[in-house]
């Protein structure tokens, strides 16, 4: 069963164009900064709202096909959707909400909200707030009645819009295991959206890049690691990316050429030695060492700069730095006492040219 | 006396003004209370037909409500969602009972309705007549209470949030199915606040129906014309008919004040 | 702050005091001339006492003669609880002892005399042609209510012809003064009425079908007219009662329909 779908749709200023195919059986992550229009789509799927042109088809059961006039109602696509702000029924109980599906398609009362009941128990809904208004309900609580009113009637498409952003702390962490063993066992499509990267990372099988309404960029977790083509997704998975202008400069080096620096970088022996435009270049911030004083060595990239920020991660830190580029470098936390390193300080940073990885076009 | 005890202090001409304007609606109701014979209250109204025009009122005012819930609903949606064109039009259209004096409300309704109206001599023909009928009554409190069902309920429409209707279809609701479970009851304090106010204002209505229903006892005689009527014979019984009227309200309001004021 | 408050406490206290002070000239009549008269007279006078009324202003320049009309009996409630009327025209003779007895009244005289008539639309859909036709089964009948002088007169007619139990099953609605009933009549609602033959006013009568009703059957309606005691211009008042009583008024009467009172 394939998910494809192509959506042009403009919102106030925005303009979307989306596309992506999906299998059934994997997770899409929808992923981008707020406001790129993730919802939108979204929405669009869901069949909330309709796209200016566009398609989507579920498995060749065309839901909507713009320019032939095919449209599906939404009563009849098989989807089920849990909203970012919830949308819950106000007027009705957790349990009538997760019933609801049921009841509008015509299963009897008591069976309804006997299954209503059943699948809330699988959720970790607790039984004796069956009765309570989604406005009584906590966070969790009431996302789980989302997620119950969602899967209920076994639709063959699940759409999860950032189910945990709007979540304290706490409740985000038990909802997290509880929203991966659901994308697990659930037999269709998935799409999720999030802005969260280590949740697109860790959950999605296709990831599904949308900034200011444009896909910049959809492939697998691994491809976003090594190749991201963006400085949004290169900031999600931790990396140092330069866009710029690749330009030889003898003795088997080049160097890249960005508005914020230069980065020199062995050149690759299967490019003929001329200047080459659009050029991404990584550097993983691990490859970057940190020195009080001028460094001497082998390594061809030394740059001076102040510390931005230290963010401690555990046992690691990771150190931003205002330098020509501005670069990040991962360090241990003993290094950074030892360093005796501090926001605000002067440091140098230094990187072998052959650690930087090309990535031409 | 500091700042936060003059900004709780009633300002002084506020306080006037509110008390003389709370006096100007209690004054004539303590009136009523005052100057009603007391002494020979049964007499009074088993002589006026006081019984007759309650329960005539009661079953005029019910209906008309209903009667207006049926209509005005659906134009309150084709005034919200409709793309009708001349929607500002049909808007003035349906306020104008209000604005209008009563009686004019019925020398129009004859003028349409009554036995040779313009869509009257049709019902005639047919051997249906309004005028001098129950349904009559019925018939001018409608036109006059009309409108208020649909204020509200245009009112609360606007006012829903779109996505829960969409979101219901989209979780397989048919249309009819989600203006039943979903657009009714998140409605409900609207649509009760409506129907409040129009049978309100049906018990209370006088100049549409005496005009178009005409006045008789047990037939279209409600408490207003009752009262009216009284006032020839016994202004004593007008009083305690009055009082009927005033007490019927105000249960009806406060039992319902709820609904009315409150989300 | 404090000084505004007072400002607009003594606004309102000036307010209150200029509506409690009555308006209008107090005492008796200080000036014969700018006088205000203001005469409560029977609905079925309307046409006929507007006509007098301009007729005695031209009279009597100076004087402004206001009117409230009305059924007899609103407006006895209302002179006996108000007592802001200087002349009081009726009905009938029942509602004018009412007020002398509760305010008092001067100089009365029977001014006027009014019989009954059957009115139909034109087309005379029930086929009415004499008063046992509103005896007839699914005749809708319109009368005046019971305590208005026309519907009291009327419904003595109808006893005298020993219809009245029949025509009272016919009755669809009992309207609160003539005005009203023949209007019932002229829109083509009632099948037939009974009003004052001075109701057939010449606007009214090509919108209706007149049915004289037998003087033996028929009713002699007495309009008395008298000056209300509490009133501040006697003098005026009186002389407006005697123009009523005297040729001048009498003819006016005799025009719209009214015929002349009981020989004293």
């Amino acid at each position: 069963m394939t998910l494809s779908v192509g959506l042009w749709i403009t919102r106030g200023e925005l303009q979307i164009h989306a596309d992506f195919d999906a299998d059934e059986g994997t997770t899409v992550a929808l992923l981008g900064p707020n406001g790129a229009g993730k919802s939108t789509v979204v929405d669009c799927l869901a069949g909330l709202t309709d796209p200016d042109d566009g398609w989507i088809s579920l498995n060749h059961e065309t839901w909507i096909d713009v320019p032939t006039g095919r449209f599906t109602p939404p009563e009849e696509r098989s989807v089920g959707v849990v909203f970012q702000t919830g949308l819950l029924f106000p007027h009705l109980s957790a349990n009538e909400n997760v019933a609801f599906p049921l009841r509008a398609r015509g299963v009897p009362t008591p069976r309804a909200r006997e299954r209503a009941g059943a699948l809330l128990g699988r959720l970790g809904f607790p039984a004796d707030r069956a009765d309570a208004r989604p406005g009584e309900l906590s966070g969790g609580e009431a996302q789980r009645v989302a997620l119950g009113r969602a899967l209920i009637h076994e639709p063959r498409l699940l759409l999860l819009d950032e189910p945990t952003t709007s979540l304290d702390v706490r409740a985000r962490s038990e909802l997290r295991p509880l929203i991966r063993s659901i994308l697990a066992g659930f037999a269709g499509v998935r799409v999720l959206v999030t802005h969260d990267p280590v949740e697109a990372m860790t959950l999605a099988d296709l990831i599904v890049v949308l900034e200011h309404g444009r896909v910049t960029q959809r492939g697998t977790p691994d491809e976003f690691r090594n190749a991201p083509r963006t400085s949004y997704v290169a900031d999600l998975v931790g990396v140092n990316l330069f866009a710029g202008r690749l330009e030889p400069s003898g003795d088997g080096a080049g160097r890249v050429v960005t508005p914020g620096g230069d980065v020199i970088v062995a050149w690759p022996g299967t490019l003929p030695g001329v200047a080459l435009d659009d050029v991404l270049a990584v550097l993983r911030p691990a490859d970057v060492s940190l020195h009080v004083a001028e460094p001497e060595g082998s390594a061809r990239n030394v740059l001076h700069g102040t510390i931005a920020e230290i963010a401690i991660e555990g046992e690691r830190a990771r150190v931003r730095l205002h330098s020509a580029p501005p670069i990040v470098a991962e360090v241990t936390r003993g290094s950074v006492d030892r360093l005796g390193l501090r926001e605000g300080g002067a440091v140098w940073a230094s990187f072998k040219a052959v650690e930087v990885r090309l990535i031409v076009p | 006396m500091n700042a936060s005890q003059a900004r709780r202090s009633t300002p002084l001409p506020i306080g006037v003004l509110a008390a003389i304007g709370i006096a100007f609606i209690g004054a004539p109701i303590a009136a009523l209370l005052i100057r009603a014979p007391w002494s020979d209250v049964l007499d009074q109204l088993s002589s006026s037909g006081a019984w007759t025009a309650l329960r005539l009122s009661i079953i005029v005012s019910l209906a008309a409500a209903g009667l207006s819930f049926v209509l005005g609903a659906p134009v309150a949606w084709v005034l919200a969602r409709g793309a009708i064109p001349g929607r500002a039009f049909v808007r003035a259209l349906v306020i104008l009972p209000l604005v209008l004096p009563p009686v004019v409300g019925g020398v129009g309704l004859l003028a349409a309705l009554g036995r040779s109206g313009v869509v009257g001599r049709w019902l005639d023909a047919a051997g249906i007549q309004l005028t001098f009928t129950i349904w009559g009554a019925i018939v001018a409190t409608t036109f006059v209470a009309i409108p208020l069902v649909i204020l509200a309920t245009e009112s609360g429409l606007r006012s829903l949030d779109p996505r829960f209707e969409r979101a219901a279809a989209a979780m397989g609701a048919s249309r009819w199915y989600v203006l039943r479970r979903v657009t009714i009851p998140l409605l409900r304090p609207q649509l009760a606040a409506g129907l409040v106010l129009a049978w309100a204002r049906a018990l209370g209505e006088f100049g549409a129906t005496i005009t178009f229903a005409g006045n008789l006892a047990g037939r279209t005689q409600t408490l207003p014309l009752a009262v009216y009527q009284a006032r020839q014979t016994d202004p004593g019984a007008a009083i305690i008919v009055s009082l009927i009227l005033v007490v019927l309200s105000l249960l009806v309001l406060v039992t319902m004040r709820d609904r009315i004021f409150a989300r | 702050m404090r000084f505004r408050r007072l400002l607009v406490t003594a606004i309102c206290a000036a307010l209150a005091l200029a509506a409690c002070t009555s308006n209008g000239p107090s005492g008796s009549d200080s000036s014969p001339r700018a006088i205000e008269l203001t005469v409560f007279a029977a609905s079925s006078l309307t046409a006929a006492f507007t006509q007098i009324g301009s007729d005695f202003e031209a009279a009597n320049p100076g004087t402004t003669v206001t009117f409230n009309f009305g059924s007899s009996g609103d407006l006895a409630a209302s002179i006996e609880s108000e007592g802001t009327a200087d002349v009081f025209a009726s009905a009938s003779g029942t509602y004018m002892d009412d007020v002398s007895n509760k305010v008092g009244v001067s100089g009365r005289a029977d001014f006027a005399q009014n019989r009954l008539v059957v009115i139909t639309p034109p087309e005379n859909p029930a086929g009415v042609t004499s008063l046992e036709g509103l005896a007839k089964p699914g005749v809708q009948v319109v009368l005046a209510a019971e305590g208005v002088p026309v519907g009291d007169y009327a419904r003595e007619s109808l006893k005298s012809a020993g219809i009245e139990k029949a025509v009272i099953a016919n009755v669809v609605s009992n309207e609160e003064d003539d005005a009203s009933v023949v209007a019932k009549v002229t829109s083509g609602e009632a099948d037939a009425a009974i009003v004052y033959v001075s109701d057939v006013t010449s606007a009214v009568a090509p919108q209706v079908r007149a049915v004289q009703i037998p003087d033996a059957v028929n009713v002699l309606a007495t309009y008395p007219i008298a000056v209300v005691s509490s009133t501040t211009h006697p003098e005026t008042a009186q002389s407006f009662v005697d123009y009523v009583t005297a040729p001048d008024g009498q003819a006016t009467l005799a025009d719209f329909g009214f015929l002349p009172p009981p020989a004293a």
